[in-house]
């Protein structure tokens, strides 16, 4: 369902990506993995055109949406992201922040968002915690919230973006419990992250990134029993 | 030196009846200024280049040429130009709309600038659009620091607002002045309009002050 050609992103005259190629099928889950400054987030980023890619292509839906006119706001209802920092917006509670783009983007009632958002909080576990604003949340919570958000969208794909890199250890289960739980329902995810037990249970496919370069796709199990490069080796040796 | 207030005594309700007008004058061009402020601030912010160069260059015109000739030339000057005549009030409120707009874009932008990046990224990826994202998300958290500037203009503009009696709107210094013709006496009228202004600024400032402690507490 997303398909990258060759993707490219420079900042300034930094290279962080440097030609990256690859597809992911509906209702995979990808690990993106790699040390830091890979360009790992820079490649999520791309997906949903966070960052534009200085050159390249990229695919969602078999469209092309970096080139010509394209509806981008469209394509990013299709694609739902969650934050390392989780974004949500403190000026409303849990559940407004949930139903927002439902009722302004996707043009349901109100009455409908609400019962969405309630039945989406309730399966997060924030069914206590509706009409509380995010500054009086648990980081765990509030990431937990920010998922709810993206998946209100009904989303065909979403995108992790470290979503646990900003978490206190003991809140980080939870929130991976609750990612784990949507691997299961057949939505597609890409996820970036540090956690490498994670990856292995929760990830169909592994991309390893090393210095803007795709060094490994290959399924989780034989990346993490018995990756191909030496560059992967090296870096399960030191994290694992 | 003679000072003789009682001989103006009668004329202090004149005087005091300036009040709505100088205050009209002001919060309906605070109002109008913020909400063109703020289209503005939203064009310097956003990726159209030409509305950038538009907002900035309009923002640098405003405040690089005097208030008081902005309002003459746009009193004066637009039955020439666009054959209408605005009466005092529309001058003026024009005038002051399109000047603290100006001013009032630049104090926008740095609100907008000061609220995290990732806020924008949240609401973009979840398809919303830029104008709802800098109305309901962005906009929102950027009062907090805008307000305070917001007093500030309000202030600013209450006092240059008495800038309309050149022209003849009847506000406090205009009345001043209509007495001060009247009684042959300059220093009671203009002191007692001073001491107007003085008496609003101060209640502006107090209120901005308690509002700012307000908006730290919570």
């Amino acid at each position: 369902m997303i398909l990258l050609e060759d993707i490219h992103k420079s900042f300034g005259t930094h290279e962080v990506l440097k030609g990256i190629s690859g597809g992911i099928v509906q209702g995979e889950v990808l690990a993106i993995i790699g040390p830091s400054g890979s360009g790992k987030s820079t490649l999520l980023r791309s997906i949903n055109l966070l960052e534009t890619p200085t050159s390249g292509k990229v695919f969602v839906d078999g469209v092309c949406i970096t080139e010509g006119r394209v509806d981008i706001e469209k394509v990013r209802t299709k694609v739902g992201m969650v934050f390392q920092q989780f974004n949500l917006f403190p000026h409303m509670t849990t559940l407004e922040n949930v139903i927002y783009a439902p009722i302004k983007v996707k043009k349901m009632s109100r009455k409908e968002a609400e019962t969405l958002g309630k039945n989406l909080l309730n399966k997060v576990g924030l069914g206590e915690k509706l009409h509380t604003y995010p500054p009086h949340l648990s980081g765990g919570q509030k990431q937990r919230a920010a998922i709810a958000r993206a998946l209100a969208m009904e989303p065909e794909a979403i995108l992790f973006d470290e979503p646990t890199s900003a978490l206190d250890p003991e809140m980080v289960k939870e929130v991976l419990t609750v990612i784990k739980d949507l691997a299961h329902t057949g939505i597609t995810m890409v996820i970036v992250t540090h956690e490498m037990g994670f990856a292995r249970e929760v990830a169909d496919r592994v991309w390893f990134l090393d210095e803007g370069l795709l060094v490994e796709d290959s399924t989780a199990k034989s990346f993490f029993e018995a990756p191909s490069t030496s560059r992967a080796q090296g870096f399960l040796e030191k994290v694992l | 030196m003679m000072l003789d207030f009682e001989r103006i005594w009668p004329s202090v309700p004149y005087i005091l009846g300036g009040i709505p007008v100088t205050l009209s004058y002001t919060i309906v061009s605070v109002c109008l200024g913020f909400i063109w402020g703020a289209l503005l601030a939203f064009c310097k912010v956003g990726h159209i280049p030409p509305l950038r160069w538009f907002a900035d260059f309009y923002t640098s015109i405003f405040r690089g040429t005097p208030l008081l000739l902005q309002l003459i030339l746009i009193y004066h000057a637009s039955p020439q130009v666009i054959g209408y005549k605005f009466s005092f009030w529309e001058a003026g409120i024009l005038t002051f709309t399109l000047n603290s707009g100006a001013y009032l874009s630049e104090h926008i932008r740095g609100g907008i600038n000061s609220v995290d990046k990732g806020q924008m990224e949240a609401a973009l990826s979840l398809g919303i659009s830029y104008p709802l994202i800098m109305k309901d998300i962005i906009l929102p958290q950027a009062i907090r620091t805008i307000l305070p500037s917001l007093v500030n203009e309000s202030i600013d503009l209450l006092k240059e607002s008495a800038l309309i009696s050149v022209i003849g709107g009847a506000d406090i210094l205009w009345r001043a002045n209509e007495v001060a013709a009247e009684k042959y006496a300059y220093f009671e009228p203009l002191i007692v309009a001073g001491l107007l202004y003085y008496i609003l600024v101060m209640i502006l400032t107090t209120g901005a002050r308690l509002l700012e402690k307000k908006l730290k507490t919570s």
